[in-house]
């Protein structure tokens, strides 16, 4: 089973405006999610998704803060799996390359899986769902 | 949707469960239930409720033909949970998304 995924953007902004974006608990909070958050190695971070959306909490600690590199666990709350989030930047003609890889994906499998099943259905669906809404609306209201 | 995949779930996750449909998997035809039960150090009672569970959850069928019952795998269902787990992939694309709009209006 595949064990990682990767994410590649290229964003037209300078490093330095994407790294605080993903690096700052006031930014991460308004583009993300609603973050207890600080880039030093060692902070325990908890984010939450929004009540109404009856979303769920995800905790893990800061391995790596250096610009521009980015690392923390990932552990979605009531599964005690750990998986690891990895941000990275790197200076582009255009602007910033962002690669983001989201890595030990495959020890959700079998009993894990279960757990972490169930907590996507109570929670995720609702948090994607409420994604693309805002996107939606966000695209008609220009 | 969700009652299939924990099915599905639940049924692999028991170690003897995987080994029993590996090896229909590699047998690649229906084998009698007497032959899947000779491979295993269990009591045909105990390979008769794995099989069920695996029945179940459609990773196997089932086929009485005369006196003898065969059972054969079906990994069509692990596609679904393959399909659950990419939920990641769309959860970070939007995220990404997500980010880039908001560079754009903010910075």
């Amino acid at each position: 089973m595949k064990d990682v995924i990767r994410k590649e953007h290229i964003l037209n902004h300078s490093i330095d405006t994407v790294w605080n974006a993903i690096t700052k608990q006031e930014q991460i909070s308004n583009w993300f999610i609603k973050a207890d958050f600080k880039a030093e190695p060692g902070y325990k971070y908890t984010f939450t998704a929004p009540e109404e959306q009856n979303c769920t909490q995800i905790m893990g600690e800061v391995k790596k803060a250096n610009p521009y590199t980015l690392i923390y666990t990932w552990i979605v709350a009531e599964t005690n799996i750990e998986t690891v989030v990895k941000w990275e930047l790197e200076k582009t003609e255009e602007g910033t390359r962002l690669s983001l890889e989201h890595s030990g994906i495959s020890n959700y499998s079998g009993e894990n899986a279960i757990k972490m099943f169930n907590s996507f259905n109570e929670g995720w669906n609702n948090c994607i769902s409420g994604l693309s809404e805002y996107l939606k609306q966000d695209v008609h209201a220009r | 949707m969700q009652d299939k995949i924990t099915k599905i779930l639940k049924a692999i996750a028991d170690p003897t469960r995987r080994e029993i449909f590996h090896a229909l998997v590699v047998a690649a035809t229906a084998l009698p239930i007497t032959h899947v039960s000779g491979q295993f150090n269990i009591s045909r009672q105990g390979i008769t409720k794995h099989l069920k569970t695996l029945e179940d959850a459609g990773l196997i069928k089932i086929k009485t033909k005369g006196r003898e019952r065969f059972c054969y795998a079906n990994t069509n269902p692990l596609k679904e949970v393959n399909q659950w787990l990419k939920f990641y992939e769309k959860f970070w694309d939007g995220a990404l998304d997500n980010l880039s709009d908001y560079l754009d209006k903010n910075a």
